[in-house]
């Protein structure tokens, strides 16, 4: 892409910035710990792909390499640089990393705009017109760029996936991106690129947008955003890329009504929430308030086939069940249809009687019912026109009072999870409707830790058969509304 | 825009209802008939062409909150009542700077909307809808768009505030004309675009007459 503000850049090789063969750290020291010597240890555990090249003046080795006293003096050309040196030294730095031919670098140093001084701003500017002469510049001030199909990995993130997957993740906070790879690496998320681009001197949200929205790597596009450079910019990418993508954006610092004097009473309404809600919602964004939703909904818009869910059957047994998914269904723009006569009759010859009752939601009376029967029953539900997606409740805890009724030797095998899994992939493929688990677990004390290992487990399982899990109904209906009304809307948008 | 570049000539922030609604009226915004008159003489004349009841409304840029200075009146039926009217403004005007009277045809309608246009700092001219007159400031029901809008935005905006029942036939009132509205949202927006020097703007109340907006009263900051 062009960098339209300088107008030198030809093409920015974002290739050579996720993928780089051969990544230089300016700034590692041999003694003590140093942001540098940290990047390197991380790149070196998560398994890096390219050939790496530490950079200090003082020379010397770290963990069996080389150090080079110079940028210079590295052999041939380089791909991609982290520096890490002083805030006074790294435009030098990047200066002779675009000699050696770099497309980009991440510059992790902090002392720049963001310590608010004359002098820090003036280095950030400094870092500005280097950038502009053809290096694209991450940062100051960040974490850098996670890529887990190049092994690219941002601060500490030593024990990060390799494994890649849909998910993308821009945000200015390091510790944000941290975070929420931290959520997705137990809930099931895998990344394409995330990028922590803290004082966003060069590359930032609008053109890291705007190229995500063309990396075919990327389906789904998190953000986590404080302020933007240019909003009327960012809000045409935005626009775009929604068109074509979920974007999903947690938008941070929102406060009331702006402080700004005005005469209107539209303009003392405007404040920046009100406004910012409003732009977000007419690019068709996906709002999120926290780390925690984001993780959600993303997982649901990775797993969920594209496309609006209207009529949900949900299936369970125990407890006001019922009350709470009618509830959750309407206040997240869904319904649970009512099932027919007939297959409400063909539902009721598989179940247990007495308890059970096949309306919508289904109530399977006990909550140990075996995944056998509860196949007939979703196989039934789903015959349902009106049902576009299927939700199973599962209480395994339940299995905890079984397998101390049937002498089990333990809680694994007392709990029917693989049956489950493959159930639930069978009734996917069968029925070619979403079925998706709910996994509440009442039982979190100390002396039921084996419950939580045994859901944690089920849930690994179920995401390796492409099952989408939830820790609770309310969330799953949330994420579920979240990716319907997304799609609703781009369609009524683009047709598509 | 005459109106705008004569205000900001004379250093004014506001330009008065009068000027407002002339500026909206040439984006084919549904305005009151309306008459301004500064001498005594002209009142029958202006009277006659808005017809009774009528309403009288003190008018001057330095006048923004006019109801708050007693100079509204409404449900005028007569001439006599006019000048009556006419004297008694001009007289609670007297301290303000080339005072005059703004004669205007009565709109009738139980139902009030606002719309506006601010400009925020990041994103720049954005549209806002609501339930207008007194329950704007109360209620904050409202809505924004950035500008400019499609069909679609005005179309989703009106939908999207609580209170958007108000605009369906309700008690035996006729449903909003929503081809109008949408088009008074995206042709305000179309305002914040294509004039640097319009700053803000409050169309409140805009009230449904019978289904069809009018945009009763407006306030336009220029700067």
């Amino acid at each position: 892409m062009n960098n339209d503000k300088s107008g030198n850049h030809t093409v920015t090789d974002y290739e050579k910035i996720f993928h780089p063969k051969k990544l230089a750290i300016v700034g590692v020291s041999a003694e003590g710990y140093g942001f540098g010597s940290g990047m390197l240890s991380s790149l070196l555990t998560i398994g890096y792909e390219g050939e790496i090249f530490p950079v200090n003046p003082k020379g010397g080795e770290i963990a069996g390499r080389k150090i080079y006293k110079t940028i210079e003096e590295i052999p041939g050309q380089i791909d991609f640089a982290v520096i890490a040196v002083a805030a006074p030294l790294v435009a030098r730095s990047l200066e002779d990393c675009l000699k050696k031919g770099a497309a980009g670098a991440e510059v992790l140093s902090s002392g720049f705009r963001e310590i608010g001084t004359p002098e820090g701003r003036s280095l950030e500017d400094d870092i500005k017109k280097v950038a502009r002469k053809g290096i694209r510049v991450v940062g100051p001030n960040c974490f850098g760029i996670y890529c887990p199909q190049s092994g690219l990995t941002i601060l500490p993130g030593a024990e990060f996936p390799r494994e890649g997957g849909p998910v993308a993740f821009l945000a200015q906070s390091g510790g944000m991106a941290n975070d929420f790879i931290n959520i997705g690496k137990w809930l099931g998320l895998r990344y394409s690129k995330v990028v922590s681009f803290g004082n966003g001197a060069d590359l930032r949200e609008t053109e890291l947008l705007q190229y995500l929205g063309d990396d075919p790597e990327t389906k789904v596009i998190c953000m986590y955003i404080e302020g933007v450079e240019d909003g009327a910019a960012f809000f045409d990418v935005l626009k775009q890329v929604t068109a074509k993508k979920p974007v999903i954006v947690y938008k941070g610092g929102l406060s009331e009504a702006g402080q700004r004097a005005v005469a209107s009473h539209t303009a003392s309404m405007g404040g920046s929430k009100a406004i910012w809600e409003a732009i977000l919602y007419q690019a068709n964004v996906v709002q999120v308030a926290t780390t925690w939703e984001m993780a959600q909904v993303s997982l649901a818009f990775a797993m969920l086939p594209e496309r609006a869910y209207k009529g949900i059957a949900v299936a369970g047994g125990g407890g006001a069940l019922g009350v709470a998914a009618c509830d959750a269904a309407e206040a997240n723009g869904m319904e649970l249809p009512q099932l027919k006569a007939e297959t409400q009759e063909k539902i009721m010859a598989v179940l247990p009687k007495p308890g059970s009752s096949a309306g919508n939601p289904i109530d399977v009376a006990n909550p140990g019912v075996p995944p056998f029967i509860l196949k007939q029953v979703l196989l039934h539900a789903a015959e349902e026109e009106k049902v576009d997606l299927q939700i199973l409740m599962q209480l395994l805890y339940v299995y905890k009072a079984i397998q101390r009724r049937e002498n089990a030797k333990s809680l694994r095998e007392a709990t029917p999870t693989i049956e489950l899994a493959d159930m639930m992939e069978d009734v996917q493929k069968k029925t070619g409707k979403p079925a998706v688990l709910v996994l509440p677990n009442n039982r979190q004390g100390l002396n039921d830790l084996d419950v939580e290992e045994i859901r944690r487990e089920a849930r690994e399982l179920f995401l390796k058969k492409n099952v989408l899990a939830f820790e609770n109904l309310t969330d799953a209906f949330h994420a579920i509304g979240q990716v319907s009304n997304y799609y609703r809307r781009r369609m009524e948008r683009t047709g598509a | 825009m005459d109106f705008v570049d004569k205000a900001v000539k004379e250093g004014r922030s506001t330009l008065s209802e009068y000027e407002s609604k002339q500026v909206l009226a040439k984006y084919s915004i549904p305005i009151t008939k309306e008459v301004v008159v500064d001498k005594k003489d002209d009142v029958a004349k202006a009277a006659k062409q808005v017809g009774y009841p009528l309403v009288m409304k003190g008018s001057s840029s330095e006048l923004a909150h006019k109801t708050e200075k007693g100079l509204i009146r409404v449900d005028i039926r007569n001439e006599d009542e006019a000048l009556k009217t006419f004297d008694e403004f001009m007289k609670n005007m007297k301290d303000i700077k080339n005072p005059a009277i703004l004669i205007q045809e009565m709109v009738k309608g139980q139902r009030e909307l606002v719309v506006g246009m601010t400009r925020d700092p990041q994103f720049g001219p954005c549209v806002m809808f609501g339930l207008g007159g007194i329950f704007t400031e109360i209620l904050k029901d409202v809505s924004f768009r950035k500008a400019p809008l499609e069909k679609r935005d005005a179309l989703e905006m009106m939908r999207e505030i609580k209170g958007h029942k108000i605009l369906d036939a309700i008690r035996g009132m006729e449903a909003a004309n929503i081809e109008v509205l949408a088009n008074i949202l995206i042709n305000v927006g179309k305002i914040g675009v294509e004039n640097d020097k319009i700053k803000e703007i409050d169309i409140n109340p805009i009230i449904l007459s019978k289904g069809q907006p009018i945009a009763v009263d407006a306030l336009v900051v220029v700067g």
